[in-house]
């Protein structure tokens, strides 16, 4: 185990190829995914939170839903629709980091959208209800919304992007964990582990907590900006 | 002011009937009544935060309507950027804040400001625009008395000098007696008794208005 360990720190200071490469498609897919669940998620959580219509309600429960959603279904379902006898098949994105994205958003949006749809709830009216007797347009309603949310934001991007990094059933389904190409933090720690090469797995592990312990720092001084 | 007759039902219940009423450019309305008679629904529907029954204009659409609601809101930013949402009249906002005496706080973050403050300072953003017809839901509520002494000073001299109609929602019978020209009693959703604060106030004609009067002490 301790050998493991100093082989583990070994790898990591001395920059190793085959790490790199896995630190740099991980870093590829969470913060695509994450960034661009963020786009769409954050106007769709704002307008399910500060408007009322009817079926507002339904979507709300469909999204809570989705937040569950298993990531081995969401990697399934991918699977089948990008294989060869799928629909999508002839685009080829399967086993690429393309569809681990694309895999990612689906999973991390609705996380997205439910977070932002929660806390906007809370604001939204006192907010339109002020903005509207000072005579504000719509617009600079919204702007002044998305100015009450600018730390949740990016409290909610943390989150969004925590979960991707760690995420590993989707990817490594629709991703196939392929060495030098799809290999992500997670599905490498499984793969050198069932091989019995602790130290990469060690070293993956400790980057992965690392960058972990940063994110939940960064998403705990967020929340109490947001409380205060 | 032309203000045309509305009702509002919540869940089945009418909630607020209002016949048509004019009101007169410079005074000041006290609404009253107990929790719960429809003086907060009156004040939303007036703002067009709530839609009546009618769901027809209840205001002629040329008039300019301002409205404070109860709770205030401070918006993520400092208390100087908070007053200039109204307007960017930098002489108008100097004046506010020297008069609501929050000068000192102008650089401060809104979010870190007492209930008080919180309160004088919506007032100043609200009072930062010349509006045809002001609504204020309980503007002093969360203030002391000195506090609230000024505000009531301000908001007579802002409806002398702006002309415009000020609807102000109170809870305080004294302070309808101090700015009021006019008063409106709801009780139950229904507008019991209106006039001059001399007739509605010390002596009122309809029996809930006397009770109501009686039982508040005052």
């Amino acid at each position: 185990m301790q050998s493991a360990l100093a082989k583990a720190v070994a790898l990591i200071l001395s920059a190793d190829a085959e790490l790199c490469n896995i630190l740099s498609v991980t870093a590829k897919m969470s913060i695509s995914s994450s960034l661009i669940a963020l786009i769409l998620g954050v106007p769709i959580g704002i307008w399910l939170g500060s408007s009322r219509f009817r079926g507002q309600s339904i979507l709300l429960i469909i999204n809570r839903t989705l937040m569950g959603m298993p990531p081995v279904v969401c990697g399934l379902i991918f699977y089948m629709l990008f294989s060869g006898v799928g629909p999508f098949g002839k685009w080829k994105w399967l086993f690429s980091v393309r569809i681990m994205i694309l895999a990612q958003v689906v999973l991390i949006l609705p996380i997205v959208v439910g977070n932002m749809e929660t806390y906007v709830t809370g604001i939204a009216q006192t907010v339109k209800e002020t903005a509207k007797g000072l005579g504000l347009s719509g617009w600079k309603t919204f702007f002044l919304l998305m100015n009450e949310c600018v730390y949740q934001i990016c409290s909610t991007y943390l989150l969004a992007f925590a979960r991707s990094i760690a995420e590993v059933g989707a990817v490594s389904m629709v991703g196939g964990a392929i060495a030098w190409k799809t290999n992500v933090m997670t599905t490498a720690i499984m793969q050198y582990t069932n091989r019995g090469n602790f130290s990469l797995g060690i070293a993956l592990g400790l980057i992965l907590m690392t960058i972990s312990l940063v994110v939940n720092i960064l998403i705990s001084v967020m929340q109490r900006r947001i409380n205060r | 002011m032309k203000i045309n007759a509305f009702s509002k039902t919540y869940e089945g219940r009418k909630v607020l009937d209002m016949p048509e009423m004019e009101l007169t450019s410079g005074k000041i309305y006290a609404v009253i009544g107990a929790n719960g008679s429809g003086k907060s629904t009156l004040a939303k529907c007036l703002a067009g935060i709530l839609t009546t029954d009618q769901k027809q204009q209840i205001l002629s659409p040329d008039i300019s309507v301002g409205y404070m609601p109860q709770k205030s809101y401070a918006f993520r930013m400092n208390v100087e950027k908070n007053i200039f949402l109204g307007s960017k009249d930098l002489i108008r906002a100097k004046k506010l804040m020297k008069d609501l005496q929050i000068e000192h706080l102008a650089k401060k973050s809104a979010a870190k400001l007492s209930g008080g403050e919180t309160a004088r300072m919506a007032l100043g953003r609200v009072l930062m625009k010349t509006f045809d017809l002001l609504i204020l839901d309980e503007p002093t509520a969360a203030m002391d008395m000195e506090t609230t002494s000024l505000t009531e000073n301000l908001l007579m001299e802002y409806c002398r000098e702006t002309g415009c109609v000020l609807l102000l929602v109170t809870h305080s019978l004294q302070q309808a007696r101090r700015v009021a020209d006019e008063v409106f009693f709801y009780y139950k959703g229904k507008l019991v008794e209106s006039g001059k604060k001399e007739h509605v106030l010390y002596s009122p004609e309809m029996e809930e208005t006397q009770k109501f009067l009686k039982f508040y002490g005052e």
